[in-house]
Protein backbone atom coordinates (compact mmCIF):
# COMPACT_ATOMS: atom_id res chain seq x y z
CA UNK A 1 0.00 0.00 0.00
CA UNK A 2 2.76 2.35 1.15
CA UNK A 3 4.42 1.42 -2.09
CA UNK A 4 1.76 1.85 -4.34
CA UNK A 5 1.41 5.51 -3.12
CA UNK A 6 5.44 5.96 -3.35
CA UNK A 7 5.27 5.03 -7.05
CA UNK A 8 2.47 7.10 -7.49
CA UNK A 9 3.72 10.08 -6.22
CA UNK A 10 6.70 9.56 -7.92
CA UNK A 11 5.13 9.19 -11.15
CA UNK A 12 3.87 12.63 -10.41
CA UNK A 13 6.98 13.91 -10.07
CA UNK A 14 8.26 12.48 -12.68
CA UNK A 15 5.86 13.20 -15.77
CA UNK A 16 6.44 16.50 -16.07
CA UNK A 17 10.03 16.02 -16.20
CA UNK A 18 9.29 13.47 -19.08
CA UNK A 19 7.17 15.74 -21.15
CA UNK A 20 10.33 17.68 -20.74
CA UNK A 21 12.82 15.30 -22.11
CA UNK A 22 10.19 14.73 -24.92
CA UNK A 23 10.23 18.62 -25.52
CA UNK A 24 13.81 18.26 -25.52
CA UNK A 25 14.41 15.36 -27.97
CA UNK A 26 12.60 17.36 -30.69
CA UNK A 27 14.64 21.06 -29.92
CA UNK A 28 18.17 19.58 -29.50
CA UNK A 29 18.77 18.20 -33.06
CA UNK A 30 16.16 21.15 -34.49
CA UNK A 31 19.12 23.57 -32.95
CA UNK A 32 22.31 21.50 -33.64
CA UNK A 33 21.17 20.83 -37.40
CA UNK A 34 20.65 24.69 -38.01
CA UNK A 35 24.16 25.30 -35.82
CA UNK A 36 25.70 22.42 -38.31
CA UNK A 37 24.86 24.75 -41.34
CA UNK A 38 28.36 25.78 -43.07
CA UNK A 39 29.03 29.68 -43.03
CA UNK A 40 31.20 30.91 -46.11
CA UNK A 41 34.47 32.01 -44.49
CA UNK A 42 37.85 32.51 -46.40
CA UNK A 43 40.14 30.14 -44.98
CA UNK A 44 43.73 30.34 -43.18
CA UNK A 45 45.89 28.57 -45.92
CA UNK A 46 48.68 27.07 -43.84
CA UNK A 47 51.82 25.66 -45.37
CA UNK A 48 53.84 22.31 -44.37
CA UNK A 49 55.56 24.56 -41.29
CA UNK A 50 51.76 26.15 -40.17
CA UNK A 51 52.65 29.05 -41.12
CA UNK A 52 50.35 31.19 -43.54
CA UNK A 53 52.35 32.42 -46.48
CA UNK A 54 49.50 34.03 -48.80
CA UNK A 55 49.64 37.80 -48.99
CA UNK A 56 45.93 39.06 -49.62
CA UNK A 57 42.97 40.71 -48.53
CA UNK A 58 40.33 38.88 -46.84
CA UNK A 59 37.13 40.01 -45.44
CA UNK A 60 34.98 37.93 -43.38
CA UNK A 61 31.55 37.94 -41.35
CA UNK A 62 31.60 38.35 -37.62
CA UNK A 63 28.18 37.31 -37.19
CA UNK A 64 26.34 36.70 -33.77
CA UNK A 65 22.98 37.61 -32.97
CA UNK A 66 21.33 41.08 -32.81
CA UNK A 67 17.73 42.12 -32.56
CA UNK A 68 18.16 44.61 -36.05
CA UNK A 69 20.61 43.37 -38.12
CA UNK A 70 19.38 39.21 -39.04
CA UNK A 71 20.42 37.27 -41.76
CA UNK A 72 23.93 38.57 -42.31
CA UNK A 73 25.72 37.18 -45.28
CA UNK A 74 29.36 37.99 -47.15
CA UNK A 75 30.39 36.83 -50.32
CA UNK A 76 32.54 37.55 -53.45
CA UNK A 77 31.50 38.09 -57.05
CA UNK A 78 33.12 36.87 -59.78
CA UNK A 79 34.33 40.54 -60.07
CA UNK A 80 35.72 40.33 -56.80
CA UNK A 81 33.60 42.90 -55.13
CA UNK A 82 32.50 41.96 -51.60
CA UNK A 83 28.99 42.32 -50.96
CA UNK A 84 27.37 42.12 -47.56
CA UNK A 85 24.09 41.91 -47.15
CA UNK A 86 21.66 42.25 -43.88
CA UNK A 87 17.96 42.52 -43.47
CA UNK A 88 17.20 45.43 -40.90
CA UNK A 89 13.89 44.55 -38.95
CA UNK A 90 11.36 47.00 -37.78
CA UNK A 91 12.82 49.05 -35.41
CA UNK A 92 11.86 51.92 -32.61
CA UNK A 93 13.65 55.34 -33.44
CA UNK A 94 16.87 54.83 -31.88
CA UNK A 95 20.80 54.33 -33.01
CA UNK A 96 21.93 50.91 -33.74
CA UNK A 97 25.05 49.19 -34.05
CA UNK A 98 26.64 46.29 -34.73
CA UNK A 99 30.33 44.75 -35.93
CA UNK A 100 29.57 43.01 -38.61
CA UNK A 101 32.67 42.82 -40.82
CA UNK A 102 36.46 41.94 -40.23
CA UNK A 103 38.93 43.18 -42.74
CA UNK A 104 42.50 41.99 -43.31
CA UNK A 105 45.28 43.30 -45.43
CA UNK A 106 47.71 40.53 -45.34
CA UNK A 107 50.36 42.35 -47.60
CA UNK A 108 53.03 44.18 -47.26
CA UNK A 109 51.67 47.79 -48.90
CA UNK A 110 48.61 49.97 -48.20
CA UNK A 111 45.22 48.64 -49.80
CA UNK A 112 42.81 51.49 -50.80
CA UNK A 113 38.96 50.19 -51.00
CA UNK A 114 36.00 51.80 -52.23
CA UNK A 115 32.86 51.40 -49.94
CA UNK A 116 29.55 51.99 -50.64
CA UNK A 117 26.30 50.66 -49.39
CA UNK A 118 22.18 51.42 -49.25
CA UNK A 119 18.65 49.98 -48.71
CA UNK A 120 16.61 48.68 -51.26
CA UNK A 121 13.99 52.08 -50.26
CA UNK A 122 14.61 55.09 -48.06
CA UNK A 123 13.38 54.91 -44.41
CA UNK A 124 14.59 58.49 -43.08
CA UNK A 125 17.23 56.56 -41.72
CA UNK A 126 21.05 57.37 -41.40
CA UNK A 127 23.49 54.62 -42.23
CA UNK A 128 26.77 54.65 -41.69
CA UNK A 129 29.86 52.67 -40.74
CA UNK A 130 32.66 53.00 -38.29
CA UNK A 131 36.34 51.56 -38.94
CA UNK A 132 38.91 53.05 -36.50
CA UNK A 133 36.50 55.00 -34.56
CA UNK A 134 36.00 57.11 -38.10
CA UNK A 135 32.54 57.26 -38.99
CA UNK A 136 31.73 57.22 -43.18
CA UNK A 137 28.20 58.08 -44.01
CA UNK A 138 26.80 55.66 -46.65
CA UNK A 139 23.27 56.75 -46.60
CA UNK A 140 21.37 59.70 -45.28
CA UNK A 141 18.10 59.81 -43.93
CA UNK A 142 16.50 61.45 -47.64
CA UNK A 143 18.30 58.39 -49.43
CA UNK A 144 21.29 60.26 -50.73
CA UNK A 145 24.19 57.62 -51.21
CA UNK A 146 27.71 58.25 -50.79
CA UNK A 147 30.68 56.11 -52.24
CA UNK A 148 33.80 56.48 -49.42
CA UNK A 149 37.10 55.33 -49.63
CA UNK A 150 38.83 53.97 -47.08
CA UNK A 151 43.12 53.35 -46.85
CA UNK A 152 43.96 49.77 -45.40
CA UNK A 153 47.81 49.71 -43.60
CA UNK A 154 49.57 47.13 -44.21
CA UNK A 155 49.14 43.67 -42.07
CA UNK A 156 46.67 45.49 -40.36
CA UNK A 157 43.09 44.31 -39.02
CA UNK A 158 40.01 45.99 -39.30
CA UNK A 159 36.60 45.82 -37.17
CA UNK A 160 33.98 47.58 -39.46
CA UNK A 161 30.65 48.68 -37.43
CA UNK A 162 27.22 49.42 -38.96
CA UNK A 163 25.38 51.97 -37.66
CA UNK A 164 21.64 52.76 -38.36
CA UNK A 165 20.21 55.91 -36.85
CA UNK A 166 16.11 56.39 -37.16
CA UNK A 167 14.28 59.59 -35.78
CA UNK A 168 10.93 57.77 -36.38
CA UNK A 169 9.76 54.36 -35.80
CA UNK A 170 10.76 51.94 -38.84
CA UNK A 171 7.54 49.96 -39.13
CA UNK A 172 8.98 47.20 -41.88
CA UNK A 173 11.91 45.14 -42.47
CA UNK A 174 14.10 46.51 -45.62
CA UNK A 175 17.43 44.89 -46.97
CA UNK A 176 20.96 46.63 -46.67
CA UNK A 177 23.40 46.07 -49.02
CA UNK A 178 27.18 46.85 -48.54
CA UNK A 179 29.54 46.57 -51.32
CA UNK A 180 33.44 46.77 -51.10
CA UNK A 181 35.77 47.06 -54.12
CA UNK A 182 39.20 47.36 -54.03
CA UNK A 183 40.84 49.95 -56.18
CA UNK A 184 44.29 49.35 -58.68
CA UNK B 1 5.02 7.61 -16.04
CA UNK B 2 2.11 7.01 -18.92
CA UNK B 3 2.44 4.49 -21.33
CA UNK B 4 2.01 6.47 -24.25
CA UNK B 5 4.42 9.31 -22.78
CA UNK B 6 7.30 6.15 -22.56
CA UNK B 7 6.46 5.02 -26.02
CA UNK B 8 6.69 8.35 -27.36
CA UNK B 9 10.12 8.84 -25.61
CA UNK B 10 11.54 5.96 -26.72
CA UNK B 11 10.08 6.00 -30.46
CA UNK B 12 11.66 9.98 -30.46
CA UNK B 13 14.92 9.00 -29.74
CA UNK B 14 16.15 7.16 -33.03
CA UNK B 15 14.50 9.68 -35.60
CA UNK B 16 16.56 12.77 -33.14
CA UNK B 17 19.53 11.15 -34.11
CA UNK B 18 19.25 10.21 -37.27
CA UNK B 19 18.11 13.78 -38.08
CA UNK B 20 21.59 14.94 -36.59
CA UNK B 21 23.58 11.94 -37.96
CA UNK B 22 22.46 12.93 -41.33
CA UNK B 23 22.80 16.30 -41.27
CA UNK B 24 26.31 16.07 -40.43
CA UNK B 25 27.20 13.03 -42.13
CA UNK B 26 25.90 15.12 -45.17
CA UNK B 27 28.17 17.84 -44.65
CA UNK B 28 31.55 15.54 -44.19
CA UNK B 29 30.57 13.01 -46.87
CA UNK B 30 30.04 15.74 -49.32
CA UNK B 31 33.18 17.64 -48.79
CA UNK B 32 35.23 14.71 -48.25
CA UNK B 33 34.01 13.28 -52.08
CA UNK B 34 34.38 16.65 -53.66
CA UNK B 35 37.17 17.34 -51.38
CA UNK B 36 36.27 20.84 -50.61
CA UNK B 37 38.57 22.67 -47.88
CA UNK B 38 36.46 22.72 -44.99
CA UNK B 39 37.20 24.73 -41.04
CA UNK B 40 36.17 24.31 -37.65
CA UNK B 41 35.52 27.41 -36.13
CA UNK B 42 34.58 28.55 -32.42
CA UNK B 43 33.09 31.88 -32.93
CA UNK B 44 30.15 33.14 -30.84
CA UNK B 45 27.26 32.73 -33.45
CA UNK B 46 23.88 31.99 -32.26
CA UNK B 47 22.99 29.18 -30.14
CA UNK B 48 26.33 27.10 -30.10
CA UNK B 49 30.21 28.48 -30.81
CA UNK B 50 31.57 25.53 -33.28
CA UNK B 51 30.89 26.27 -37.01
CA UNK B 52 31.92 24.80 -40.34
CA UNK B 53 33.32 27.43 -42.67
CA UNK B 54 33.63 26.92 -46.29
CA UNK B 55 36.04 29.06 -48.62
CA UNK B 56 33.43 29.91 -51.54
CA UNK B 57 29.63 30.36 -50.88
CA UNK B 58 28.51 28.37 -54.13
CA UNK B 59 30.45 25.39 -52.38
CA UNK B 60 28.84 26.11 -48.99
CA UNK B 61 25.37 26.49 -51.34
CA UNK B 62 25.83 23.03 -52.73
CA UNK B 63 27.22 21.08 -49.41
CA UNK B 64 24.44 23.07 -47.42
CA UNK B 65 22.10 21.46 -50.07
CA UNK B 66 23.08 17.82 -50.56
CA UNK B 67 23.63 17.31 -46.65
CA UNK B 68 19.58 18.85 -46.30
CA UNK B 69 18.58 16.20 -49.14
CA UNK B 70 20.57 13.55 -47.30
CA UNK B 71 19.07 14.72 -43.97
CA UNK B 72 15.35 14.56 -45.45
CA UNK B 73 16.09 10.81 -47.09
CA UNK B 74 17.42 9.42 -43.73
CA UNK B 75 13.41 10.20 -41.96
CA UNK B 76 11.64 10.74 -44.91
CA UNK B 77 12.02 6.33 -46.32
CA UNK B 78 11.70 4.96 -43.00
CA UNK B 79 8.74 7.35 -42.55
CA UNK B 80 6.88 6.51 -45.97
CA UNK B 81 8.18 2.70 -45.47
CA UNK B 82 5.95 2.84 -41.84
CA UNK B 83 3.13 4.55 -43.42
CA UNK B 84 3.11 1.87 -46.75
CA UNK B 85 3.52 -0.84 -44.74
CA UNK B 86 0.51 -0.22 -41.93
CA UNK B 87 -1.78 0.99 -45.16
CA UNK B 88 -1.77 -2.50 -46.53
CA UNK B 89 -1.12 -4.47 -43.95
CA UNK B 90 -4.56 -2.85 -42.24
CA UNK B 91 -5.68 -3.21 -46.08
CA UNK B 92 -4.83 -6.49 -46.65
CA UNK B 93 -6.90 -7.99 -43.43
CA UNK B 94 -10.32 -6.64 -45.82
CA UNK B 95 -9.38 -6.63 -49.06
CA UNK B 96 -8.26 -10.21 -50.43
CA UNK B 97 -7.22 -8.54 -53.70
CA UNK B 98 -4.55 -6.17 -51.89
CA UNK B 99 -2.74 -9.91 -50.87
CA UNK B 100 -3.01 -10.92 -54.14
CA UNK B 101 -1.19 -7.75 -55.60
CA UNK B 102 1.05 -7.93 -52.57
CA UNK B 103 2.35 -11.54 -53.50
CA UNK B 104 2.71 -10.33 -56.94
CA UNK B 105 4.92 -7.41 -56.40
CA UNK B 106 7.08 -9.96 -53.73
CA UNK B 107 6.41 -7.61 -50.96
CA UNK B 108 5.03 -10.57 -48.74
CA UNK B 109 8.42 -10.58 -46.35
CA UNK B 110 8.07 -6.62 -45.70
CA UNK B 111 4.64 -6.55 -44.02
CA UNK B 112 4.33 -9.84 -42.60
CA UNK B 113 3.99 -8.30 -39.09
CA UNK B 114 1.83 -4.85 -37.24
CA UNK B 115 4.41 -3.86 -35.23
CA UNK B 116 4.36 -0.02 -35.98
CA UNK B 117 1.75 2.27 -34.22
CA UNK B 118 0.26 5.08 -35.34
CA UNK B 119 2.39 7.21 -32.53
CA UNK B 120 5.43 5.97 -33.91
CA UNK B 121 4.42 6.96 -37.66
CA UNK B 122 3.36 10.44 -35.77
CA UNK B 123 6.76 10.93 -34.05
CA UNK B 124 8.23 9.99 -37.54
CA UNK B 125 6.15 12.50 -39.56
CA UNK B 126 7.08 15.57 -36.76
CA UNK B 127 10.78 14.74 -37.14
CA UNK B 128 10.07 15.16 -41.19
CA UNK B 129 8.06 18.30 -40.70
CA UNK B 130 10.83 19.71 -38.47
CA UNK B 131 13.38 18.77 -41.40
CA UNK B 132 10.86 20.31 -43.87
CA UNK B 133 10.52 23.52 -42.24
CA UNK B 134 14.39 24.10 -41.65
CA UNK B 135 14.99 23.31 -45.49
CA UNK B 136 12.42 25.56 -46.76
CA UNK B 137 14.00 28.41 -44.35
CA UNK B 138 17.13 27.66 -45.70
CA UNK B 139 15.70 27.83 -49.51
CA UNK B 140 14.27 30.95 -48.59
CA UNK B 141 17.36 32.25 -47.11
CA UNK B 142 18.67 31.41 -49.99
CA UNK B 143 21.44 28.30 -48.43
CA UNK B 144 19.41 25.67 -50.20
CA UNK B 145 18.18 24.84 -53.70
CA UNK B 146 14.36 25.67 -54.00
CA UNK B 147 13.91 22.07 -55.94
CA UNK B 148 15.20 20.51 -52.53
CA UNK B 149 12.59 22.54 -50.86
CA UNK B 150 9.76 21.68 -52.82
CA UNK B 151 10.79 18.03 -52.43
CA UNK B 152 10.66 17.74 -48.79
CA UNK B 153 6.90 19.91 -48.72
CA UNK B 154 5.94 17.43 -50.71
CA UNK B 155 7.26 14.61 -49.25
CA UNK B 156 5.94 16.18 -46.10
CA UNK B 157 2.37 16.93 -47.75
CA UNK B 158 2.29 13.14 -48.53
CA UNK B 159 3.54 12.02 -45.35
CA UNK B 160 1.08 13.78 -43.54
CA UNK B 161 -2.03 12.26 -45.56
CA UNK B 162 -0.59 8.94 -45.14
CA UNK B 163 -0.82 9.79 -41.09
CA UNK B 164 -3.90 10.80 -41.04
CA UNK B 165 -5.27 7.34 -42.63
CA UNK B 166 -3.55 5.83 -40.48
CA UNK B 167 -4.69 7.21 -37.69
CA UNK B 168 -8.38 6.57 -39.22
CA UNK B 169 -7.35 2.91 -39.54
CA UNK B 170 -6.60 2.86 -36.12
CA UNK B 171 -9.18 4.67 -34.76
CA UNK B 172 -11.60 2.41 -37.12
CA UNK B 173 -9.37 -0.62 -35.17
CA UNK B 174 -11.01 0.53 -31.92
CA UNK B 175 -14.08 2.19 -33.00
CA UNK B 176 -15.42 -0.15 -35.48
CA UNK B 177 -18.39 0.82 -37.63
CA UNK B 178 -21.48 -0.41 -36.40
CA UNK B 179 -22.86 -1.30 -39.64
CA UNK B 180 -20.21 -3.91 -40.54
CA UNK B 181 -21.48 -5.94 -37.61
CA UNK B 182 -25.03 -5.12 -36.86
Amino acid sequence: MKNQKLKKFFTLILEPFAFGLLALIFIIPTITVINLEPITKVLKDWNVLGVSDNSKLSINIIGGTHQIFNREKVQQNEEGIYIYTTTLTKRESDRYSKPVLEILNDRDEEIKLEIYGNTALPTHSNISIIINDQVYILQSSNGDVTTQNVLLLPNQKYIVYLVVESFSNVQFSENFELKIREIE
Amino acid sequence: MSKLLKRALKNSLVPAILMIAGKALGIFLVSAKYGFPLELGNDINGFFSTQIYFEDSQVTQFVNSMSDLIMLIVIAVPTLYQIVKTFLFQSSLSNPKTIVKIVKFNMIQWITRDDTTFLQIFVWCAFLWLCTGLIIKNSLEGDTYTWIAYISGSLSLLSGLGALKTFEIEISRVYPDSKKYY
